[in-house]
């Protein structure tokens, strides 16, 4: 498309794609590290910031994790895809990094719930919203960017590196967490060193900032604003234009709502469910996900590519289709292969150790139980138990404040560990056939005077919404099926119901009324 | 293929009237058996913000879909 405002040699056609492949890319790239960090340090944020016995903290906890993913998101896309526009996609983008960034880099100097109160998850609240709003606005702006530098039997395999950033994202998130967790050790780091991954992202970002200022503003945007083609108002045209809002529609409903799911379960469901339902121990599950993922990026590319060849929508479609039928079957092997229940346990191998600690006016016994078991698995579980030493204040207290505190930890022998990055390949594949070719396919049906901010709803509802809401909704189909208080879920499996409802709507739906044809992107 | 897209059309519009008694329905009953924190703010999640897309969505896309606005994408 280069070709369309100047004449440039092929060898400087190739540096210039490159540049704008990698500019938009590795800023996007630091975009999503950003997001997840918090995500994957929920846990440790809640602890610091939001105290359990603070009934308005913890309320804040719970939105500040959702809003920020699911209602704000949106409305970023909204904000930011207008401005984009407006006034043109590079410095759009380049506001997005910034205060991505800032609010990052703010959450690793905010003082904990203990020094400064109630101010602290307040704070964090207001900075995950800023997060939130940045990354709506992001990811439209650098796809439509490089949509728009790529030549039109190309713009799969352009487009395909921005598709890569979310998942290398997540991956430099997990590495970045594992690498300072065990070189500080888990208590450290659970004190101050869970601040070092927010902090380390300003130097990230400045370095993107460098590299997008040098960068030149789309050359389809730039030609329509010569041509004073640009929309005066883009929201309104986006979605009160019956003809532009039909497309809207079918974007989110036969693709990004089903991309959004499968993308969802494939990363961030299956690392909870290894972690959750079939207790794998945290490093070990935090490396088959990172292994699994490492392994899967080229395929967004592979799929990107492939896009220009034989279309997007076959490939889409393949993906939901093939996720929403091997959905059950996987996690059906990945449960079996960690439950103990069909392991025969190395019975002299058992070892009970019992720790009896006096804090204060409280006792702290400890049991860890470690089991071994022939196929090379081992267990450990450790059970505190905290109560008043005061026989007294012990009666006095509810049973629910007396119950032990219980960790399962399954740590699985070499081939099933290797077996379970395999299952979690096989769903990162399904990720990749949903995901790589999608951003084309999104600039491609809309307009060039409103594409940011109509391609960037669709998207943000779809993966934002519906996949965001893939950890709630599942785990409560799970919970539903609990015959009752600590007993196991009768169908550990039931969460799969949401995304496969949802893929093989979406799928259904892009079937019948996508098409398999590439717009040429004209402005 | 067109008259397919079309009859599919009001089945989505369907879906999406459906779905707002269904899940306000299981909403009440579910807080009304447990009413806690945890109930009130999954419901009121579903409530606020998923339900509303999924109902507007579908009805508008099922009527454009019956309308025939969907015929002239047409490639398989």
């Amino acid at each position: 498309m280069a070709q369309h405002v100047r004449d440039v040699s092929p060898t400087e056609e190739v540096t210039s794609t490159r540049r704008v492949i990698a500019a938009s890319s590795v800023g996007t790239l630091i975009e999503w590290y950003d997001f997840y960090i918090f995500g994957t340090l929920a846990k440790i944020i809640s602890e610091q910031f939001f105290p359990k016995d603070n009934p308005t903290a913890a309320l804040l906890a719970t939105l500040a994790t959702f809003a920020a993913g699911f209602v704000i998101r949106p409305f970023g896309a909204l904000f930011f895809g207008r401005l984009g526009d407006l006034i043109g996609r590079k410095y759009t983008f380049l506001v997005t990094l910034v205060i991505m960034g800032g609010s990052t880099f703010a959450i690793g100097l905010v003082p904990g719930y203990k020094t400064i109160g109630f101010f602290a998850p307040a704070i964090v609240f207001l900075l995950r919203l800023l997060q939130g709003l940045a990354l709506g606005g992001e990811y439209g702006g650098a796809a439509t960017y490089v949509a728009e530098h790529s030549p039109a039997g190309k713009r799969g395999f352009w487009t395909s590196f921005i598709q890569t950033t979310a998942t290398l994202g997540l991956f430099l998130a997990l590495g970045v967490i594992l690498i300072v967790r065990q070189t500080l050790g888990v208590e450290t780091f659970g004190d101050w060193g869970w601040r070092i991954p927010f902090i380390l992202s300003v130097f990230l970002v400045a370095i993107s900032v460098f590299i997008r200022m040098r960068m030149s503003e789309s050359p389809l945007f730039v030609k329509m604003k010569k041509e004073g083609k640009t929309s005066a108002n883009p929201l309104a045209e986006s979605f009160k234009q019956k003809d532009n809002l039909k497309m809207v529609l079918i974007a989110l409903l036969g693709a990004t709502a089903g991309q959004g799911v499968v993308w969802y379960t494939g990363q961030f469901y299956a690392l909870s469910f290894l972690q959750n339902a079939c207790n794998i121990e945290f490093v070990q599950s935090n490396m088959i996900i990172s292994i699994a993922l490492l392994i899967g990026t080229p395929f967004f590319i592979v799929f990107g590519a492939l896009s220009d060849k034989i279309g997007r929508k076959y490939i889409m479609m393949a993906g939901m289709l093939i996720a929403v039928i091997a959905y059950r079957p996987i996690y059906t092997i990945m449960y079996s292969d960690a439950n103990l229940k069909n392991k025969v346990e190395v019975v002299e191998k058992k070892v009970v150790s019992v720790k009896n600690a006096v804090k204060g006016a409280d006792s702290l016994i400890t049991t860890i139980t470690t089991k071994t078991f022939t196929d090379g698995t081992s267990f450990k579980e450790t059970v505190k138990a905290k109560f008043p030493v005061d026989p007294v204040l012990k009666a006095a207290l509810p049973k629910d404040k007396l119950k032990p505190e219980i960790k399962k930890e399954v740590t699985l022998p070499d081939n099933l560990k290797y077996k379970m990055i395999g299952l979690v390949l096989i769903q990162v594949i399904f990720v990749t056939m949903v995901y790589g070719p999608i951003a084309a396919f999104l600039v491609e049906i809309f307009p060039t005077r409103i594409r940011y901010t109509s391609m960037s709803l669709p998207y943000h509802i779809g993966n934002g919404v519906f996949g965001g809401l893939v950890p709630l909704i599942s785990t409560r189909l799970v919970e539903a099926t609990r015959p009752g208080p600590g007993l196991p879920p009768a169908d550990p499996l039931a969460g799969l119901w949401y995304p496969i409802l949802i893929a093989g709507v979406s799928f259904v739906i892009g079937s019948l009324y996508i098409s398999n044809k590439t717009n040429n992107m004209d402005a | 293929m067109s008259a397919i897209k079309r009859i599919f059309g009001i089945v989505w519009a369907l879906m999406g009237v459906g779905i707002v008694p269904l899940v306000i329905k299981q909403a009440m009953k579910e807080i009304a058996a447990k009413p806690s924190e945890e109930n009130w703010i999954f419901w009121s999640i579903v409530i606020v913000v998923l339900m509303p897309i999924i109902a507007f969505s579908l009805i508008t896309f099922g009527v454009f879909a019956l309308k025939g606005e969907y015929d002239t994408l047409e490639d398989i």
